[in-house]
């Protein structure tokens, strides 16, 4: 199917729903002040500590093994040290996504969407270092929001998502190609539609859309095929939103791996398998950071 | 004794490039309790001493012992789940349509390291199962063959105790397990398509007989044979292979560095090797 017609199909479906999740006001202030040449770590926390729930989710994040302090870290102030000033505009965004969705229900659990998301940022960070990607913070946000439409058609279209499983599971499709027949649409153009809607960068958008088609883009496709591959190794290494499809890949087969090969030769020599065995190893990681990031919540707010 | 991160940390380090096999952090507690047995058998009083001592020129041989505590008393019938789904539910369908294209309604596995034929059963009857369906009208062949003609005896047997086919769905269990006195006898239903052999990996004018396999499975074996021999004897499985053919090993096994020829094919909790 044309990606423009599918993308006129998101809009209409997006354009439909009146109430899209808005990022909280102090995120959006954050960003702001973040963006400002003279920023101060100092005016940064303050300014978060007005939202409690936000201030609970960084603590959790920082003190995650994803992260891995030396010792707990008990103040946010030394929190936003620790992290530096790029990593706390990738705090305040996932928290804020977290925030938009955490009423999530619908066919996807919430956490398993949040587990392969966080999975997939984890995950792109080390690709993006192991190909010399310049910003590593920014491999974290694209694969943490690469699938931001998959929570949306969860949340807003229970009845038509859930017919798309069926149908994938009945005709042992791929999640996008079951989208694309059952709905018309994807995920893809879906994410997007809602990443323009919150002013998202550009480099963000084009992951959203093209993650699963990297050929097509054109703005940063070593980002895109990072994000690619992330999401392609979280979905052999349980972080897959519950083993509901079935995902097979030959890496030398895969379009990413050859953009990323081009751009850093040495990748054609990293040890594949020791890399999805450590994977392994940093699913239980994944899993605790997301549940204690909901459990923060409930904390706060009650 | 207490290992610590680090010591864990190197020491898998060390058995992985040694050997080819990953431990993962949930398996922390096995090696600790498996090194302690050796540390004290061999005198070591810490772990920093016990990996000084692999490293040394004695070192190979105590791998060995080592490697014998990590990996005893380890088969049974359905150990590695993902690998068997794949097989099952993917890549025997796929070889199965490759094949019935050519007309050759044929099919063959080898079960590379059979011990007392676990593996090689498991295959009889997830095969056994499709013989209505997928797999009408179709010769299968699985071969198993192990070095140890002990073991060889007891898979022709076919004879098991309750640890061994602990895993076994109940499904295929009411239909190929019969119990008897404590002991788990096998049907003749599946034990019909398999036939177990001694055989070397390392004996060169043997395996270039062991021809026009589609599937090869070898688990927990490779671990103990040197690059160089890995790299014969996995080069004997490519040649063994038919063209769209695949070969596995254990869960936790790697094969990076040992033969550049096999595309590493990824699914759902593991991966395969695809000539």
């Amino acid at each position: 199917m044309d990606q423009n017609q599918m993308m006129e199909r998101a809009e209409q479906l997006v354009g439909k729903i009146d109430d899209l999740p808005t990022i909280p006001v102090v995120a959006t202030q954050v960003l702001q002040l973040l963006d400002s040449p003279d920023v101060v770590i100092e005016d940064v926390a303050d300014l978060m500590l007005t939202d409690q729930v936000m201030t609970a989710r960084v603590m959790k994040m920082i003190n995650s093994p994803v992260y891995r302090p030396s010792h707990e870290i008990t103040s946010l102030k030394r929190a936003l040290v620790y992290l530096g000033l790029r990593h706390i505009r990738e705090v305040a965004l996932t928290t804020s996504f977290i925030k938009a969705f955490e009423a999530g229900t619908g066919p996807f659990d919430v956490n398993l969407f949040w587990e392969h998301s966080f999975g997939v940022g984890m995950v792109s960070k080390i690709i993006a270092q192991k190909v010399g990607y310049a910003d590593l913070e920014k491999a974290y946000i694209a694969g943490i929001i690469h699938d931001l439409g998959e929570v949306f058609i969860s949340h807003y279209m229970p009845d038509e998502f859930a017919r798309v499983l069926a149908h994938m599971e009945q005709h042992q499709l791929k999640l996008y190609d079951s989208e694309a027949e059952v709905l018309g649409t994807t995920h893809c153009e879906i994410g997007l539609c809602m990443a323009r809607s919150w002013n998202f960068p550009e480099a963000y958008q084009e992951v959203i859309l093209q993650h699963h088609t990297v050929d097509a883009a054109t703005i940063d496709p070593i980002l895109c095929a990072v994000v690619n591959l992330s999401d392609l190794f979280c979905s052999v290494r349980g972080l897959n939103y519950g083993d509901r499809e079935w995902v097979s890949f030959n890496l030398q087969e895969e379009q990413a791996w050859q953009i990323l090969k081009h751009h850093a030769p040495a990748l054609a020599t990293m040890d594949v398998e020791r890399f999805c065995y450590e994977l392994d190893d940093a699913v239980p990681d994944v899993q605790e950071l997301v549940r204690s990031i909901f459990s923060s919540t409930e904390q706060a707010e009650h | 004794m207490a290992i610590s991160d680090k010591d864990f940390e190197l020491l898998r380090d060390f058995i992985y490039n040694i050997c080819g096999m990953y431990f993962h952090s949930t398996k922390k507690y096995f090696l600790e309790s498996r090194l302690t047995r050796r540390m004290e058998a061999a005198g070591a009083k810490t772990h920093q001493d016990y990996y000084m001592l692999l490293k040394s020129p004695r070192g190979s041989e105590e791998l060995k012992y080592l490697m014998d505590e990590i990996t005893t008393n380890e088969t049974y019938f359905f150990r590695n789940v993902p690998q068997l789904n794949a097989f099952e539910n993917k890549l025997l369908p796929e070889i199965v349509e490759i094949k019935n294209k050519m007309g050759f309604r044929k099919l063959r596995i080898w079960s590379a390291a059979s011990s007392s034929g676990e593996e090689a059963y498991t295959m009889a009857m997830i095969l056994q199962e499709k013989r209505a369906t997928l797999l009408k009208d179709w010769i299968i062949e699985i071969v198993g063959t192990d070095i140890n003609e002990t073991v060889v005896a007891q898979a022709k047997e076919g004879v098991y105790n309750a640890y061994s086919v602990r895993n076994i769905p109940d499904v295929y269990k009411r239909k190929y397990i019969k119990e008897e006195g404590g002991k788990f006898i096998l049907s003749p239903e599946v034990k019909r398509f398999v036939t177990f052999n001694k055989l070397n990996l390392y004996d060169d004018s043997k395996m270039i007989f062991m021809k026009s396999f589609d599937f090869i499975f070898c688990a927990n074996v490779l671990i103990y044979f040197d690059t160089a021999s890995k790299s014969k004897v996995v080069q004997h499985f490519y040649n063994n292979l038919q063209p769209y053919g695949y070969f596995f090993v254990g869960q936790s096994e790697s094969l990076h560095g040992v033969n550049d020829k096999f595309k590493t094919v990824h699914f759902p909790g593991g991966f395969g090797y695809k000539k």
